[in-house]
């Protein structure tokens, strides 16, 4: 599968390493050249995760990212608005297959799962997960 | 942009509420328009509501980043039922996203800038004759530069903004052509068109391009 990533932070690079290591062409947009360092820099080099140092929310970043060519487009950006408008930018301007988007917030969430945009609401994971083990220790 | 817009509403006897996550202008908004700013995210389903969203006719989003207005925009129809949202989009690309994904009007910032200074550059400008329906369209004027890209061109070969109407041709001798889809464009003829006033600077800059 080709997977377009936005942002480079915690999330997008280790979803990057695991696609990249399970043999997806993956191609990671960033516009602070500073938050590649977190990349797997061998990946990189060897050219298995392409970056794009760019504003992941506008057509040309999509554009040069290859997005008629893409199946999935996660945003993956530390704000909740902005990988909304970029997710629905792929999905609506570009008619990727499958647009999906990190946030922090429940309320973004469900406003973006009712637009039909798969959403993940990383605090709301982790602490599912946590009731979850705790639940089996007692 | 929000404040003397909020201080017209209210002269005209809206009631207005502004939220801002400013503190200083939330504060200054409040020595001159008294309690009817309080400081918020517009992006905050807690925030919009205690700002009394779900009591609002009309919700107007004019902050400086597109996806805060159109998340805005897009909470007020989703979760608060609000009848109409307007936006100001102020990266000119993001104007067809925001318009299909159901705001009422989208305010292209960039767009008027630009139809403006149009207006006031001598040689060639855009005039705006009247506005339309709620200021929803425009009926303008725009003269067309010896040289232009389009002259000689007929008019059905001309694909104009969506939604614009050409309503009358004018030649530089003052008649008016008749506008059937033959009929070919002349250097310095004046176009009377009925337009989107969002789409009115993308006529310009259309019928004013040089070869």
């Amino acid at each position: 599968m080709n997977i377009i990533i936005v942002g480079s932070g915690n999330l997008g690079s280790s979803l990057a390493q695991k696609m990249s290591a399970l043999g997806h062409k993956v191609t990671i947009i960033e516009k602070n050249l500073r938050a590649t360092s977190a990349l797997p820099r061998g990946q990189v080099n060897s050219g298995q995760i392409r970056v794009i140092h760019d504003d992941g929310s506008t057509a040309s970043a999509m554009i040069a990212a290859d997005i008629d060519n893409a199946e999935v487009f996660i945003a993956a950006t530390g704000k909740d608005s902005l990988n909304g408008l970029t997710a629905q930018k792929a999905k609506t301007i570009f008619g990727i297959q499958h647009a999906m988007t990190v946030v922090k917030d429940q309320d973004a969430k469900n406003l973006y799962d009712s637009l039909g945009i798969t959403t993940i609401n990383q605090a709301a994971l982790a602490s599912d997960h946590l009731t979850e083990l705790l639940t089996q220790e007692s | 942009m929000g404040e003397p817009l909020a201080s017209s509403l209210i002269n005209a006897g809206h009631e207005v509420f502004i939220l801002d996550d400013d503190h200083e202008t939330v504060t200054a908004l409040q020595r001159e328009l008294g309690m009817v700013a309080a400081l918020g995210d517009a992006t905050s389903i807690r925030d919009l509501s205690e700002a009394g969203a779900s009591r609002a006719d009309v919700l107007i989003a004019t902050t400086n980043f597109d996806e805060d207005n159109l998340a805005a925009c897009q909470l007020a129809r989703n979760h608060f039922d609000i009848q109409r949202t307007i936006a100001v989009v102020n990266s000119p690309e993001n104007a067809e996203l925001f318009e299909r994904s159901g705001i009422d009007m989208v305010v292209n910032a960039t767009g008027l800038i630009l139809a403006n200074l149009a207006t006031i550059i001598p040689s060639h400008p855009l005039i705006r004759l009247m506005p339309i329906g709620d200021h929803a369209k425009e009926l303008v004027a725009i003269k067309l530069p010896a040289g232009g890209l389009l002259i000689g061109r007929k008019l059905s070969e001309i694909t104009l903004p969506y939604g614009t109407d050409v309503i009358s041709i004018i030649t530089s001798d003052g008649k008016s052509k008749k506008l059937d889809p033959d009929i070919r464009i002349e250097s310095e003829d004046e176009i009377i068109a009925l337009s989107p006033t969002n789409s009115t600077a993308e006529l310009w800059v259309l019928l004013t391009e040089l070869r």
